[in-house]
């Protein structure tokens, strides 16, 4: 069965599910829903997902909204299939993927999304952005990525020596800070760059971050 | 030898963990990272904790080299499932009803935590350090915590808790910071006007779990 993505096609959300239905061999459908028309904010889209965003997910009747959970159902459910050991299933290492998926959402992803709000979101809606707001963003965006530098300086990925959902996790907002806004985040930091480049090259993600 | 906790007695992310350790009968024993001190900055607990934040546990049996594990929410993760037949069940192993944790935890990790926290710190951290509140900013995360709120009443209008009729993790998490703006020098209540809301947030925080630890964590 095909698992329909309702979506907009660019939205970074929408991309990574794409990306881990394309890691998993997963036959997917994006369904295209019209944001620009506000179509995710009626009442008809919100019996699906309450708050009003993309993506939610229909996988033959099942539906499920949240991306990273999102991710994380496809997973389990297509296991036997496609890459390996995105969500380790040993007692440590399992431990030390929800500590790195952990790491993404509470220590990169309010950052690179303020960056994304900011100097992307803002502009799209005519408003300007708060300088002093991005300069804090990147400062604590920096300071973070030190931390990473530490941790990918004895270890391949963020969970340990093989790639996990929690690096993926990370690739549709870094790819617009580090490509599209050009932040030099990677500057100083060459075990961040060597980990940046290593998951930025898998053919599954090339094959979407360009979606137009 | 017994888990150990390392962190600050009333530090939000520490009470998630305590919370946790409560509900599922599992002893511990707390030492304090002296945050005023700068402690959580310096190379020994760096070391452990590379973002320097708290709080982190150490666990060392006899049958592995131990484990040291940092982010509240993962180690509160690896407490439900290690300790999985003991205390109250807090994550499902129905493969049918995991999905609807996942999204559970990731609505209070999206849908909630940023704005709790963002008025947090405005409204009461922030002052400790020395810095002022934004006022424009406490408006605005206030606005937008009031709009979720209204997706968690439709929520909770159809079952008890975030994830299904069941209890889990991703219900507690939202603990500490509900409280910390509820407290008497924030006093912002999104909840008491939404019955469904109310109704679940009276349920979790009257848990014995809550009660024992809210006031923070005492140091031996």
């Amino acid at each position: 069965m095909v698992v329909k993505i309702y979506g907009h096609a660019i939205a970074p959300a929408v991309k990574l599910v794409v990306q881990v239905c394309k890691e998993k061999e997963i036959p997917y459908e994006v369904v295209p829903v019209a944001v620009y028309k506000g179509e995710h904010k009626t009442p008809a889209f919100r019996q699906f997902q309450p708050f009003g965003q993309v993506p939610y997910i229909d996988d033959d009747g099942f539906i499920l909204y949240e991306y990273r959970a999102i991710c994380r159902y496809l997973v389990k459910k297509y296991e036997g299939q496609g890459t390996p050991g995105l969500i380790p299933n040993d007692p440590k290492s399992e431990a030390l993927f929800e500590q790195a998926a952990s790491i993404e959402y509470a220590n990169f992803y309010p950052f690179a999304l303020g960056l994304v709000t900011e100097k992307i979101i803002k502009k799209h809606r005519g408003l300007p952005a708060d300088e002093a707001r991005v300069d804090e963003y990147l400062k604590t965006l920096e300071a973070k990525l030190d931390a990473y530098n530490d941790i990918l300086g004895k270890q391949a990925y963020l969970a340990g020596e093989t790639l996990t959902l929690a690096d993926l996790f990370h690739l549709p907002y870094a790819a617009i800070v580090i490509e599209e806004l050009r932040c030099d985040v990677l500057k100083g930091r060459p075990n961040v760059a060597r980990w940046w480049e290593t998951i930025s090259a898998r053919p599954t993600w090339q094959a979407v971050k360009d979606t137009a | 030898m017994v888990l150990q906790l390392y962190g600050f007695p009333t530090s939000t992310c520490t009470l998630r963990v305590a919370l946790v350790l409560k509900e599922k009968n599992v002893p511990f024993k707390f030492h304090m990272v002296d945050l005023a001190k700068g402690e959580h900055k310096a190379p020994g607990f760096v070391a452990h904790q590379p973002f320097g934040q708290v709080p982190y546990i150490v666990r060392t049996t006899r049958d592995d080299d131990g484990l040291v594990l940092f982010e509240s929410r993962a180690i509160a993760r690896y407490i439900a499932t290690k300790y999985a037949s003991q205390g109250t069940a807090l994550i499902p192993t129905d493969a049918k009803k995991l999905p609807f944790f996942e999204q559970a935890a990731s609505i209070e990790t999206s849908h909630y935590d940023p704005f709790v926290s963002g008025l947090a710190w405005e409204l009461r951290f922030t002052t400790w350090f020395g810095g002022k509140t934004d006022e424009a900013h406490v408006k605005s995360l206030h606005a937008q915590l009031k709009n979720k709120l209204d997706a968690y009443e439709v929520i909770l209008s159809k079952q008890k808790y975030l994830a299904g009729d069941e209890i889990t993790l991703a219900d507690l998490f939202h603990l500490p910071y509900g409280a910390v703006i509820l407290a008497d020098d924030i006093k912002i209540d999104e909840f008491s006007s939404r019955p469904n809301v109310n109704r679940w947030w009276k349920d979790i925080s009257s848990r014995p779990s809550w009660q024992a630890i809210k006031d923070g964590l005492k140091v031996e």
